[in-house]
């Protein structure tokens, strides 16, 4: 791991002219005679690694608090009777340690001897066995000998189950407590304690009953012994039969780096490896258990074409020249990619769309208002500028979220930034309208109005600059944008990380510009300042730097002439416009917020071919349908909401006759590419940012995209720079709906996005999720709940303008009063069919069954 | 359901400490004073109170046996079986006192009357072997003075 996921630890003084200074501290010692200079305050522990030396732990994890207990790491220091352990005693200048001398060895078996004395050495038939870090250690530090007679310590026969993803054996357990520590201190679920004490200690739920809790399976992953176990995975294999790939997970634009287990080409497993990837060793519930889509029965193995009005299998021969003819002979086409796929199949997809079939009219996601708004958020977070690490942007004095639920879109990034809030001298301001995880660790929660989020940050920025400050229609307090103006008016970095509710809501764009000044005026005044998107599709950065954009080239370089977005797309088709309409795993018609629109105007489309994974809504209106092939069986690369470039590798081939998607975007424009290298040679080339990276060096880290250079900035050129000079004039959210006479009979403002256990509806074909969450909901505050008299689990009437649904209420303290939301994931219940284009936000009456 | 009264207690004794959760014990405490014994529902409550997840709350509760996990009778018998009393011949009173009581450890008399349980250290070593009835304390325990101590409870 590169120097980058390592923290510096500067010691802060005030001196008496209250001048602040900053000076580390160096320390020498002396390891097992070798002698090594650290910062001081370094632990022995990670001294002793650096100097070269392995000390076996248990219970210390680097991310995770110091607890101290399990005393595998003992080691012996001059001038001390006691050993002591390594993982919590800092290194004094001076100091001579030794960590493998006979005392410090025989310690350490006698602590293997202990733990042994308890444990039920069932590794026969334990899931662990192979992998467990206490056979692992017994073997090399262990005693040797075993002359506890007594009867050992046992909770139960059968292993207990906690969730449909989590058994618990408690007999195994060696109480590191690494479990429990992850789930609060790095998940935030809380869900986990250590239930009595002495050897009778139970590391388990409340009151050991089922879980009801992210269900992320990181105590799973944390566990150094067999004690917690992934259900679905459980008894499936030994893992030394299992062949892994180190791969990327396929949700969120997080990026988390995970490892894909298969066996006789079936996919048994995905797991974290412990300190890789951003997301060291954490993997949110879809990474973790969101697999099985992969082999799903309901996978296209087959193309289809159209036949007398119905989907009939045919050839690939057959499917790909009918996909070229109507391409190549209609006059008006458009193509729709999903950002999930390779930057390598974007590139192509774009060349194919570009220099084959001659239109600019592509885009990537389906979702979102229009290309101007995107055109603001390229802008507002500098996109063409390059990647920004993660953790360089944690280590500002204050982070600034506005606009997403990151604790259910973005999961690991909601880790990562609740163990850096821990850190009190930080300021963690989060503008949400619904109460989400995350809020729990924010200095100052702001729920606002959805839409009111131009109202909130112009009400900022006018703070900053001793401007009268006006928050009317937001619900948020004047003298909380004080508070906020001034906390960043003292904060020397701040981040600011924009959610795709930017993306979202009609006023985004009037939103995205306001960042774009306050980013600005903060810089004015001396600070440092970072702007980064939390995007909800693995590769939605990657699909903008590839060009996959009405207006602009890969390497943001501008278009000659502007083509059509989405909507764009969509519009012409309504008017009979489109001859022929090429979509890549993109569902229009389920995730358009505007579903009757998107399917009528889609039915009036002259060809459409979509490649895609699943029959999806989409897929069904299609005259072609190519199978495309998931994540787990092409090579590539993504880049991630950071500008993180990382490598996809492959597990397995393609399902049946699916075919990778970039040998189906090769073979219908006759390219020559070989691989996934071949088409990453020419992004190089084409994409400034890329140029300096090596597609076989990519590892586990990845590499972040370099700036696009300063001429080729096709996103200033979008018109975006020049407005975001002027001064912007916050919408009025009643004006958002102005046209909306039912008002008073609609009270509630719905929103949508991604639940915890989903992402878009790729994750609705993975069963296991499935089975987390078997049913949509309408999540509404408590003080509504208590007004209409609905309690958690009532079935209530959700009634909008243009569709209604009949839904379980889920009750959340602390939302914001008159905001429902509706997950957009659940296949049968359709949010987008609430909306209506140009509406905005819609509204709905929520009523008891 | 906790009760207006036991509410409005734990509120009051949240405002004596700097952050909410420092409150838990009393709580736990004030709660089982109404109860007899913390319910789930109880637990869940005071958590939702404190602001804490009810597993954190479950682990202090689960913690120290001063907190009654299980309903008990009339007459709570807890006797010490930590190192002094222990040394001084803990294991017998909890013998004597499960068969005069007719109940095993951890359990109720039928008649709801007598529960005897073992606990950990009351900070009486130096009267060992002792047991704590409900509130109170007795030491130097022999088997007479069981006798004798049983017979005033009825
Ligand atoms: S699955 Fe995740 S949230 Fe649930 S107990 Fe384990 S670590 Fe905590
Ligand atoms: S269950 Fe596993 S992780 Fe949790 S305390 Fe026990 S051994 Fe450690
Ligand atoms: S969905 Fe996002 S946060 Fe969850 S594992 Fe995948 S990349 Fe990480
Ligand atoms: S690793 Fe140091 S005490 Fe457990
Ligand atoms: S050991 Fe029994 S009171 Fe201390």
């Amino acid at each position: 791991m590169g120097n980058e996921f390592v923290g510096d630890k500067p010691r802060r003084y005030i001196t008496q002219n209250s001048e602040l200074i900053t000076i580390f501290i160096m320390a020498t010692v002396k390891i097992n005679g070798k002698e090594i200079t650290v910062e001081d305050g370094t632990l022995i522990l990670d001294a002793a690694r650096q100097a070269g030396f392995e000390i076996p732990t248990f219970c210390y994890q680097a991310r995770l608090s110091r607890l101290g207990s399990c005393r595998m790491c003992l080691v012996e220091i001059a001038g001390q009777k006691k050993l002591q352990p390594s993982c919590v005693t800092p290194v004094l200048h001076g100091m001579e340690i030794f960590t493998q001398n006979e005392t410090v060895k025989t310690a350490r078996a006698s602590m293997l001897e202990f733990l042994l004395a308890n444990h039920p050495l069932d590794c026969p038939t334990c899931d662990k066995g192979g992998e467990c870090e206490l056979q692992d250690l017994t073997f090399k530090y262990g005693p040797r000998q075993s002359p506890f007679a007594e009867r050992k310590r046992r909770f139960h026969e059968k292993d207990e189950i906690l969730s449909p993803v989590i058994v618990k054996n408690h007999n195994r357990c060696i109480h590191c407590e690494r479990c429990v520590r992850i789930c609060d201190e790095a998940v935030g679920a809380k869900a986990l304690g250590g239930i009595g004490r002495g050897a009778m200690l139970k590391e388990t739920s409340f009151l050991n009953k089922e879980l009801d809790c992210d269900h992320c399976g990181n105590c799973i992953e944390v566990c150094p012994v067999g004690s917690f176990m992934s259900l679905p995975y459980r008894y499936k294999s030994r893992p030394w039969d299992l062949v892994e790939t180190d791969t990327v997970c396929p949700f969120c634009a997080t990026g988390c780096q995970l490892t894909i287990g298969t066996r006789n080409g079936s996919v048994l497993r995905v797991r974290s490896k412990i300190e890789t990837g951003i997301n060291k060793e954490t993997l949110c519930a879809r990474g973790r258990f969101g697999y099985d889509f992969i082999q799903s029965e309901k996978r296209l193995t087959k193309p289809m074409a159209k036949k007398n009005g119905r989907l009939t299998e045919c050839s690939w021969e057959e499917a790909i020249s009918q996909a070229k003819n109507k391409l190549s002979s209609a006059k008006k086409i458009a193509g729709i990619a999903s950002a999930r796929l390779t930057n390598e199949e974007l590139y192509l997809f774009q060349k194919l769309m570009r220099n084959v079939f001659r239109t600019n009219n592509i885009d990537s996601g389906s979702r979102w208002t229009d290309k101007r708004t995107t055109d603001a958020l390229i802008n507002a977070c500098n996109l063409s500028e390059g990647g920004t690490s993660i953790f360089e942007a944690l280590k500002a004095d204050l982070i600034f979220i506005i606009g997403s639920s990151i604790s259910d879109e973005n999961p690991i990034t909601d880790y990562l930034i609740r163990t850096t809030a821990a850190d009190k001298r930080k300021n963690l301001i989060l503008a949400y309208p619904r109460r989400i995880k995350l809020d729990s660790s924010a200095t100052i929660s702001l729920k606002h109005t959805p839409g009111s989020e131009d109202i909130v940050i112009s009400g900022i920025l006018n703070a900053l600059q001793n401007q009268a400050v006006k928050t009317d229609g937001s619900q948020v307090s004047e003298s909380d944008i004080a508070t906020i103006a001034q906390r960043m008016k003292t904060a020397s970095t701040i981040s600011i990380f924009l959610g795709t509710d930017s993306l979202r809501f009609a006023n985004g764009k009037e939103m995205l510009l306001g960042i774009a000044n306050l980013a600005k005026a903060l810089k004015a005044s001396g600070k440092n300042i970072k702007v980064m998107p939390l995007l909800d599709r693995c590769n939605q950065r990657g699909a903008w730097d590839m060009g996959v954009h009405p207006s602009f080239l890969p390497g943001y370089k501008k278009t000659n002439s502007d083509g059509m977005d989405c909507t764009g797309i969509l519009e012409a088709s309504s008017k009979g416009e489109m001859d022929a309409i090429y979509i890549i795993g993109e569902d229009i018609v389920s995730m358009y917020p505007d579903a009757k629109f998107a399917k009528e105007a889609l039915s009036k489309a002259g060809f459409i071919i979509v490649q895609d994974m699943f029959l999806t809504e989409t897929a069904k209106m299609a005259d072609i349908v190519l199978p495309g092939a998931s994540y787990a069986e092409k090579e590539g690369t993504w880049t991630n909401q950071e500008g993180r470039l990382q490598r996809l590798r492959r597990a397995l081939q393609p399902i049946k006759a699916a075919r990778e998607d970039l040998s189906i975007l090769s073979s219908i424009g006759g390219f020559e590419y070989k691989s996934a290298r071949d088409v990453f040679e020419e992004i190089r080339k084409e994409a400034p940012g890329y140029q300096d990276i090596s597609f076989d060096s990519l590892n586990n880290t990845g590499v972040l995209v370099k700036g696009h250079g300063a001429e080729k900035q096709g996103s200033r050129g979008q018109g975006v720079k020049g407005s975001s000079e002027t001064k912007i004039n916050p919408s009025n959210p009643r004006t958002l709906e102005p046209s909306n006479p039912y008002l008073d009979d609609y009270p509630f403002l719905l929103i949508t996005g991604n639940h915890l256990f989903h992402s878009g509806r790729l994750s609705q074909k993975a069963d296991v999720l499935k089975r987390l969450l078997p049913e949509s909901f309408v999540e509404i505050s408590d003080k509504d709940a208590a007004a209409l008299g609905i309690k958690e689990g009532d079935r209530v009437i959700v009634k909008g303008k243009h569709h209604e649904a009949v839904l379980r209420v889920r009750v959340k303290q602390g939302s914001l009063k008159g905001t429902a939301f509706i997950p957009e994931n659940f296949e049968d219940v359709p949010v987008n069919c609430f909306f209506k284009k140009g509406e905005g936000i819609p509204r709905v009456k929520i009523s008891k069954q | 359901m906790l009760s207006n009264k036991t509410i409005e207690n734990i509120k009051k004794t949240i405002a004596k400490y700097p952050k909410k959760r420092s409150a838990s014990m009393d709580a736990l405490m004030i709660a089982q004073q109404e109860c007899g014994y913390l319910t789930e529902e109880a637990l869940r409550e005071i958590a939702s109170i404190l602001d804490i997840s009810t597993v954190q709350l479950n682990e202090i509760a689960a913690f120290y046996t001063m907190y009654n996990k299980k309903p008990v009778g009339k007459y709570h018998v807890q006797v010490c079986t930590n190192v002094s009393c222990s040394l001084l011949g803990a294991e017998h009173i909890v013998e004597v006192l499960s068969k005069k009581l007719g109940t095993k450890k951890g359990e109720t008399t039928p008649d709801n009357k007598f529960t005897l349980s073992e606990v950990e250290c009351l900070g009486s070593c130096g009267t060992a072997p002792m047991m704590q009835i409900n509130d109170d304390y007795y030491e130097n325990l022999t088997d007479a003075k069981i006798e004798e101590i049983l017979k005033g409870l009825k």
